[in-house]
This record gives structure tokens, C-alpha cells and sequence, in this order.
């Protein structure tokens, strides 16, 4: 009873564990790749508190934003921000990133503590 | 952007060497989709950047990758335009210079593969950006600080080929750089100077060995692939000393240029030190509107004076930073700080760093950052810019002359002049930048007029630009004409010699294969 109850419990946790694990890549991706502009006074962040406000300056903050606006960002550029190729950041990356970029919008998981 | 094919190539042929390319790096790593090509624009473009725009790109890891892209391209007469990063914005980013070439991206190879701490070098490979080099060497705790460009974003080994430069006293990037690997056209493999031996033990440590020397052949050129550099960097100093002030008037740049120069030149000032004006120092911290809201025309002076003074920075603003022992610091800190009072009461801020302290702003550490690219804000919209920096001598009768020369025509051509002086042993760099909004054509068009002129004005003078947007290389090299232009032929008899079927980089510094120089006649 015991070990069915633990295992139970493992097969529950297990998709919520792999959640974390991915958004915590899904985040380690958007450091390695965005966060030399779009730290907290990254070049691409005082840009964007220029011409938008200083609230939307942070785009790790920002909760407004879209999937298929970013992807359309990152290969064509926008404003001062050169385009990313497919090797700087490859297809897998992007995805990770747009899902740490819209988390709030999407995330049914429980938050890290 | 649509597929334009490399000059000359059938579809077929196109598409045969795209297949053997995939078959080489594997179909992640070739990148021939509109959008891709898009991803390798000129993106700070003064006009049209797809006119020059690529029609794929191929990805290698490995140099036997490299050598046999060469051989497929090689096959069909394929253009490849090898780059590092593609972080040389203004001058092109990754962008070639003829429409439809192959981009050969390096980044892909990352690996640092040796830091030396007690002899102070490194050997890494194209896609090392400064990032990497500088996180590595914090990350082992290696006490060695590197020389960092405004744009920290770019390749250590693209940033030296093309004769990148700081302000620190290795920031002079080519002089620094210590044997290379490098594939050329017909695949084969060399090693520069002591790497040319097989066992050499010093091939990061002497410039120079037996016989000429080809280092700086292949920067800002187009005859061989460079895998490997070696590149020396700065052993940490036990202290700095920075003095920093502001000047008022225009006309200062003459007497601070004859101040400085000598001081630099028998090392009292040991880093290659910058003047730069006031409106260079604003585009870092605001944009135009903030001071002047006509879009039309240069800002006007009374605006100007205005504007620095709220900003508290000076018609020129500089800093004279000392490395070693804290007695010498403020020995050459004295020197230097009674030779511009004998101009000047202007007051000096003065700040100090120990080793052991955090390498911060103060320290005089290259520290990696792209805090720079706001420039390109300045007059809004989608900004770009566009450089153009010739090199003169180290006199101020020189700096005052080409600061009048290059503002006049900034302003007649509707620009804020942005300038600032490098101070070398014997040379200035007189770096001005032309700072635009992509979408208002007048005012790219505006650029290009000025950029036009700019080169030949400076030609006539005597001055020649040392670097090059992709879309002005023929026009400089046009101005290095001695006995006909010699240099120019000097540099085709060896494109056709290493690279007879032109495949690497056509156009690149004004050197085109054979094939292609009715282009530039």
C-alpha cells in the first residue's frame, strides 16, 4: 500500500518536475541569449524604457507580450536590434524562449517556491 | 528577402552546391529560407540593404568542414563571405559586398582552446565573442584583462581582422594578434609565424620567425579562412589612476591634441586616449528630441551649448588612465595633469583601483558591453549608423583642420557632427560617426552624399580612412593611389595567385578576382 501510494505520488509530481526543469532551461536560454541587451540595464532595456516607458522596459517583466511578435522580432530585428540568425539562436532556443517571455500568459504550473 | 543567385551561377549550380554544402554540415546548419536571408542583412543599412543581401548561408564547426566548402565552392565558382559574429555594425554588419554571395558564418566555432596566464595570451576561434573570453577568464580566475571595443557583442578574431580598436593600452587590436590558422582558397591549411613550425613551441609568443611575415595580410582581406588566432592580452596591473575633464570650446581639441600626443609617445600616457565631443557623450545618454524637436538640419550651436551644459560635458570630454604601481601612477598623473593646467583651470575627477577590488567602470578593465548601440537612437525611428575615421598626425594643427573639415560637411548634409580623437604613438584616429533613421530617405541618402564626400575631401588632404562599410570599399580603396594605384595591383596579383577562381569574399577592401574587376574599372 505503502509503495503504491509512493509511486502514486512520483507519477503526480513527475510532469510538474519536468515543467520546472524545462522552464528553468526555458530561462537559462533567455539569459544566455538576451540578457547582455535586456538585463536590468542592458542596452535594449533603457531603449525600450526610452520609447515605451520605463514599465516596459524589462521584457522578463513585461506580460503583454506575443509569441509570433517576438519570433517576427528576433529574425527581422525592430528598431536598433539587429536580426538573429538561426545559428546565433537556433529554432529550439527561440522556443524557449518565447515560452519563458509568455509564461504568464500560458503557465498552469505551480510557480517555483 | 527573395533568393538573388551569386553573380554568373545557373539555379542548378546554386542548387547543386546548397545540396553539397548540406551534406557537409547537415541541413540545420545551411540556412537558404527568405527569412534567413533576412537574419544576415546589413541592419544598419544607409539605403537598401537587400541590394547587397546574401542568397544563403552555410554553418561549419570544424576546418575540415571549411576545406571542404572551399572545395564545393571551388567546383562552382560559388562567392563565400566568411565572417566571425556578424557584430561589425556600421560597417556592413555580416553583410558581403556584392549581392547573392554565400555567407560563411564561423560562430558556430567557440572554443577557446588555450589562455596562458604567465605569458598573457589566448588562442580562440572565430565565434569567440568578448563575452566569452571575458566570462572564461572571470570563471578561472585567470588575472588577465582584455582590450573590448564599444560593441562587446562582437568576435574577439573579427574585431582584430578588421583593425578593430579601444582605448586601453593593448587597444591598437591588430598589433596585438600572434600567429593565426588559416584555411586558404584551395583548402590548404598554414600556420603564421612560429606556428609554422610543427612543433613550435612559441607560436603565440613572437610576432615574427623565419622568413615574411603574413599576419596582417589576411586582415581586412580577402585571402584565406582564419580558424585560429593568437591574440596577447594585458596582465592585470597592480593599480590604475584615471583623470577625466571637460573642455569648453571647440577650438581645444587643437592645444589638447598637442598636450597629449607627446605625453603619449614617450609613454608617460601608456593606452591610446580619446577626445570625443559633446554630442558623442549625449547620443550615449538621451535621444535628439530631448533637445531639439526641428528633425530638419544640423542642431543648432546655442542648442548644443545648451545641451551639454545640462548634461555637465564639455565640447570635448576625455580620460587619461595610468596602469602599475600606484608610486608611477601618480608620477605620470602629475606629468600630465601640469602639462594641460599650463591651457586650462578645468578641475580633473580623479579615480583609483587596487587589484582586488570589483572590475568595475573605474578600474580600466575591458568589461564586455553593447551599452554603445544607443547610439544609433539618437534621431529615432529605426537608427543606423555609418563611420568614417582617417588617420592623420598626431598634431593638433591636423585635429583642428579635419574636426572643421568633417563638421562642415555633417552639417550642410543635415547631421549632428559625432567625433571624437584617438591618440596614438604618431597617428590620430579621427573617428566620426553619422547617425541616421533608416526609414526617412532623405536622410539616408543625406548620409551616403556625405560619406561620399568625407572620403574624397580627406583624400585630398592627405588623410585616409582606416576601416570600411562593405558599400564604400572600392571608393577608399580608390584613395591609396600612389604610381597608379600599385597597392591595388599588388593585392589582385595575389587574389588570382591564392584564389584564382575568386571565391572568397569578392570585393572585400576593394580586391576583387579577376572574374569581377571590370566591376570596379
Amino acid at each position: 500500500m505503502k509503495t503504491t501510494a509512493m509511486i502514486v505520488a512520483m507519477l503526480c509530481a513527475l510532469p510538474v518536475s519536468l515543467a520546472h526543469a524545462d522552464s528553468a532551461i526555458d530561462k537559462q536560454t533567455y539569459t544566455a541569449r538576451c540578457v547582455k541587451c535586456h538585463g536590468e540595464s542592458g542596452t535594449g532595456t533603457v531603449m525600450l524604457g526610452r520609447r515605451l516607458g520605463k514599465d516596459k522596459g524589462m521584457l522578463e517583466r513585461r506580460t503583454d507580450l506575443q509569441s509570433a511578435f517576438v519570433r517576427h522580432v528576433v529574425r527581422n530585428g525592430i528598431v536598433s536590434m539587429p536580426p538573429l540568425t538561426r545559428v546565433e539562436v537556433t529554432d529550439d532556443e527561440l522556443d524557449a524562449i518565447l515560452r519563458y517571455l509568455t509564461r504568464s500568459q500560458t503557465s498552469s504550473t505551480p510557480s517555483t517556491p | 528577402m527573395k533568393l538573388t543567385l551569386p553573380r554568373g551561377i545557373t539555379a542548378r549550380a546554386f542548387d547543386r552546391a546548397i545540396q553539397q554544402f548540406t551534406k557537409v554540415v547537415g541541413s540545420k546548419w545551411v540556412l537558404a529560407t527568405d527569412e534567413d536571408r533576412q537574419t544576415y542583412l546589413d541592419a544598419y543599412a544607409p539605403g537598401n540593404a537587400e541590394s547587397y543581401g546574401p542568397s544563403a548561408a552555410v554553418a561549419p564547426q570544424t576546418v575540415e568542414e571549411i576545406q571542404a566548402i572551399l572545395k564545393i565552392a571551388n567546383e562552382h565558382k560559388i562567392p563565400l563571405w566568411p565572417f566571425s559574429r556578424g557584430k561589425n555594425l556600421g560597417y556592413g554588419g555580416s553583410a558581403p559586398c556584392i549581392g547573392g554571395t554565400v555567407m560563411l558564418d564561423l560562430s558556430r566555432m567557440k572554443r577557446i582552446l588555450e589562455v596562458d596566464e604567465k605569458l598573457a595570451y589566448c588562442l580562440v576561434e572565430p565565434g569567440v565573442g568578448f563575452f566569452d573570453l571575458y566570462e572564461h577568464l572571470q570563471a578561472n580566475n585567470i588575472k588577465l584583462w582584455m582590450s573590448i571595443p564599444a560593441n562587446g557583442w562582437g568576435s574577439v578574431i573579427g574585431n582584430a581582422m578588421d583593425r578593430g580598436l579601444s582605448y586601453t593600452p593593448y587597444g591598437e587590436h591588430s598589433k596585438r594578434v600572434c600567429g593565426m590558422e588559416v584555411v586558404l582558397p584551395n583548402g590548404d591549411l598554414v600556420r603564421t609565424g612560429m606556428g609554422a613550425m610543427a612543433n613550435s613551441s612559441a607560436w603565440q609568443l613572437s610576432q615574427h620567425a623565419f622568413g615574411p611575415s603574413w599576419d596582417q595580410m589576411f586582415m581586412q582581406s580577402n585571402f584565406g579562412v582564419v580558424t585560429k588566432m593568437g591574440l596577447w592580452l594585458m596582465p592585470e596591473p597592480e593599480a590604475t589612476l584615471s583623470l577625466s575633464t571637460s573642455l569648453p570650446k571647440a577650438e581645444d581639441i587643437e592645444w589638447i591634441i598637442d598636450v597629449l600626443a607627446p605625453l603619449r609617445l614617450r609613454g608617460v600616457i601608456q593606452h591610446d586616449a580619446n577626445v570625443g565631443n559633446g554630442i558623442r557623450a549625449a547620443t550615449l545618454r538621451s535621444t535628439r528630441d530631448e533637445w531639439y524637436r526641428e528633425r530638419n538640419g544640423p542642431m543648432p550651436q546655442a542648442v548644443i551649448d545648451e545641451m551639454q551644459k545640462k548634461l555637465g560635458v564639455g565640447a570635448w570630454n576625455f580620460s587619461v588612465r595610468f596602469y602599475g604601481y600606484d608610486e608611477v601612477n601618480e608620477a605620470n598623473a602629475f606629468i600630465v595633469k601640469a602639462a594641460i593646467a599650463k591651457h586650462t583651470d578645468a578641475e580633473f575627477k580623479v579615480t583609483r583601483w587596487h587589484r582586488g577590488e570589483p572590475l568595475g567602470r573605474d578600474s580600466g578593465a575591458g568589461v564586455p558591453s553593447v551599452n554603445a548601440l544607443q547610439i544609433v537612437n539618437w534621431r529615432g525611428g529605426r537608427g543606423g549608423h555609418i563611420g568614417f575615421a582617417p588617420i592623420s598626425p598626431a598634431t593638433g594643427a591636423h585635429a583642428i583642420k579635419q574636426y572643421r573639415a568633417a563638421r562642415k560637411q555633417y552639417e550642410e548634409h543635415g547631421f549632428d557632427y559625432f567625433g571624437s580623437f584617438t591618440i596614438r604613438e604618431r597617428h590620430l584616429n579621427h573617428v566620426t560617426l553619422c547617425v541616421y533613421d533608416r526609414d526617412d530617405n532623405t536622410m539616408t541618402k543625406g548620409a551616403r552624399d556625405l560619406m561620399n564626400i568625407l572620403v574624397k575631401e580627406a583624400a585630398a588632404d592627405g588623410y585616409g580612412e582606416y576601416r570600411a562599410h562593405v558599400s564604400y570599399m572600392d571608393a577608399i580603396a580608390d584613395t591609396y593611389n600612389y604610381n597608379d594605384h600599385a597597392l591595388w595591383r599588388l593585392n589582385e596579383t595575389l587574389k588570382d595567385a591564392l584564389d584564382p577562381n575568386g571565391i572568397l569574399a569578392p570585393g572585400k577592401s576593394g580586391i576583387y578576382p579577376k572574374a569581377m574587376r571590370e566591376k570596379r574599372a
